[in-house]
């Protein structure tokens, strides 16, 4: 479903983020991308999820190459296909839990009666709903998190990418996260999680562990 | 040589328009013969890149061309009153040998600029980018007109001579002598008027019929036929006043600017169904196009058809 072929990136820096990486990620599966701070794992997300471009290699997911789409393009598939987690989650801070939710339905211009349908399924599957009209600067973490993973989902995405999910966390909200974590993955979404957080390496419902380093694939 | 705040105006933007096509032109040129739309190389990225800076840097310089058009006008209209014996922009045209080349030239790029915008656009909503290449080659070529057209003006504008008295759009749309002009202009007008209103009723059969490529060959006719007329027939009525054939003087405050409205809605017309010969669009593109198309020959029509009915209403006689 997901390929990476002979893939490296260099900033403009001359920083070596990618060097010939090739990974394949079947549909369903659920991936942890290891590695320590700078070894590449973010950069693999967003190249997945087209907000990159490679400098060499090509980066292909259902058959269409991500990697050579144009920019407006990229973003409908991004639209389309991706939920992204992000580590410090970039949610607006002044706007409704329910508004940030919304945000990546918008392009769409759904009816007012969709998207309060799809709006309530997401935050009652994300225990986030009795929040709804909060402001989000005025969550706790772990209400901030479960808010990100309910936009992340909000379009049905084919393929969710968490980026440190965990590093804002408290160990009981990692678990929390893990047990959201099980559920997405029993949706038969593609999940890759991109960590250095070790609570996640023995997870018995995690596929595959993959391990970055210096841009490098060190062990799939 | 004559500088006025305008032709200086001009000159820079030209500069401008120079510096930054001849760089489009160079990018364009390796992205030609080395882009690869299947390759994954370094290169290939990189290339891609550039493809997007070159193809604002080309948009930015026909979307201003476009709108400079209409300033160049201005422009003649302008120094005409600086010439002696110029009554509008037709005796600054007619001032140097470059004037009437110039024109021609520039209403002809006009025309691609325009294409080219569309294919651009055409391109970069496409997710094969399937112009890519081509829209590039087409800008090669483009190019050296752009840089004809600079090299005319500059020359133009360089060689007016402000002591030299020159001939007046009256003496230049003469019916008199025996130019190619004055024949045209002696063409009996029931002719150029059942020639107008036809290839416009043709127009509108193609459109019901869906046939593009007739519909597009009509346009280009009715650009050509429009303006014979305007110049010969429905200028007259617009000046009122039978011996006047200007094409420069309805662009003047005495007629209320409404040159600026004809040629305007004539082009917008005419282009949107030229251009639907020469590529392919959506369903939904297609129909647009044809809409706006006729949409503003239309409004051509009726403001040129008004004069006449206008003055014969009014005066109970034809010119």
């Amino acid at each position: 479903m997901i390929k990476l072929d002979h893939v490296s990136k260099i900033y403009a820096n001359n920083t070596v983020a990618l060097d010939d990486v090739s990974l394949n990620f079947a549909e369903g599966e659920l991936i942890i991308l290891k590695g320590v701070s700078g070894s590449g794992k973010s950069t693999i997300l967003s190249l997945i999820a087209g907000l990159l471009k490679p400098t060499q290699g090509d980066v292909v997911v259902d058959a269409k190459h991500i990697s050579k789409l144009p920019d407006h393009f990229c973003s409908q598939y991004r639209r389309d296909n991706i939920g992204f987690i992000f580590q410090k989650y970039n949610l607006i801070p002044l706007l409704s839990v329910k508004e940030n939710i919304a945000l990546p339905l918008v392009p769409l211009n759904l009816d007012e009666d969709v998207l309060h349908v799809k709006l309530e399924i997401v935050m009652k599957m994300f225990r986030i709903e009795h929040k709804k009209d909060m402001k989000v600067k005025n969550l706790s973490g772990g209400e901030q998190q479960r808010t990100a993973i309910a936009r992340a989902n909000v379009n049905d995405p084919k393929i969710i990418l968490a980026d440190e999910p965990t590093a804002n966390l408290d160990e009981k909200l990692s678990l929390e996260f893990i047990q959201i974590l099980k559920a997405l993955k029993s949706s038969h979404k593609t999940i890759i999680v991109a960590t250095h957080d070790p609570l996640f390496f023995e997870l018995e419902f995690v596929d595959r562990v993959v391990e970055i380093n210096n841009g490098k694939l060190v062990c799939s | 040589m004559l500088l006025t705040p305008e032709i200086i105006t001009i000159y820079i933007l030209n500069l401008i328009f120079f510096i930054f096509a001849s760089v489009a032109f160079y990018y364009s040129v390796k992205i030609v013969f080395l882009y690869d739309k299947n390759a994954m190389s370094t290169l290939q990225y990189k290339l891609q890149k550039q493809s997007y800076l070159v193809a604002t840097i080309i948009k930015f310089i026909f979307y201003t061309k476009i709108l400079v058009f209409l300033f160049f006008i201005f422009t003649l209209d302008d120094i005409a009153t600086i010439l002696p014996g110029a009554m509008c922009g037709a005796g600054v045209v007619n001032a140097t040998a470059y004037g009437t080349y110039l024109l021609i030239l520039k209403i002809i790029n006009l025309y691609i600029f325009a294409y080219w915008l569309v294919l651009n656009t055409q391109d970069i909503n496409s997710e094969e980018q399937v112009y890519l290449k081509y829209k590039f080659q087409v800008y090669m070529a483009v190019y050296f007109l752009l840089v004809g057209e600079i090299i005319l003006e500059s020359l133009m504008f360089f060689s007016i001579d402000t002591k030299s008295v020159v001939d007046c759009c009256g003496t230049i749309f003469s019916t008199t002598d025996g130019t190619y002009m004055a024949k045209l202009l002696s063409v009996d007008p029931m002719i150029l008027l059942a020639t107008f209103y036809t290839i416009y009723s043709l127009m509108i059969c193609s459109y019901i019929l869906k046939n593009k490529y007739i519909f597009s060959l009509l346009n280009l006719l009715f650009v050509i036929i429009s303006l014979v007329s305007l110049i010969a027939y429905f200028g007259t009525y617009i000046y009122e006043l039978p011996t006047h054939h200007c094409p420069f003087c309805l662009l003047q405050r005495d007629y209320n600017y409404i040159g600026y409205l004809l040629y305007i809605f004539l082009f917008i017309g005419t282009f949107h169904g030229i251009v639907l010969g020469l590529m392919d669009f959506s369903v939904e593109e297609e129909r647009k196009k044809y809409r706006i198309s006729l949409f503003f020959t239309t409004l051509y029509l009726l403001f040129v058809s008004y004069f006449p009915i206008a003055y014969y209403i009014k005066n109970g006689v034809c010119l």
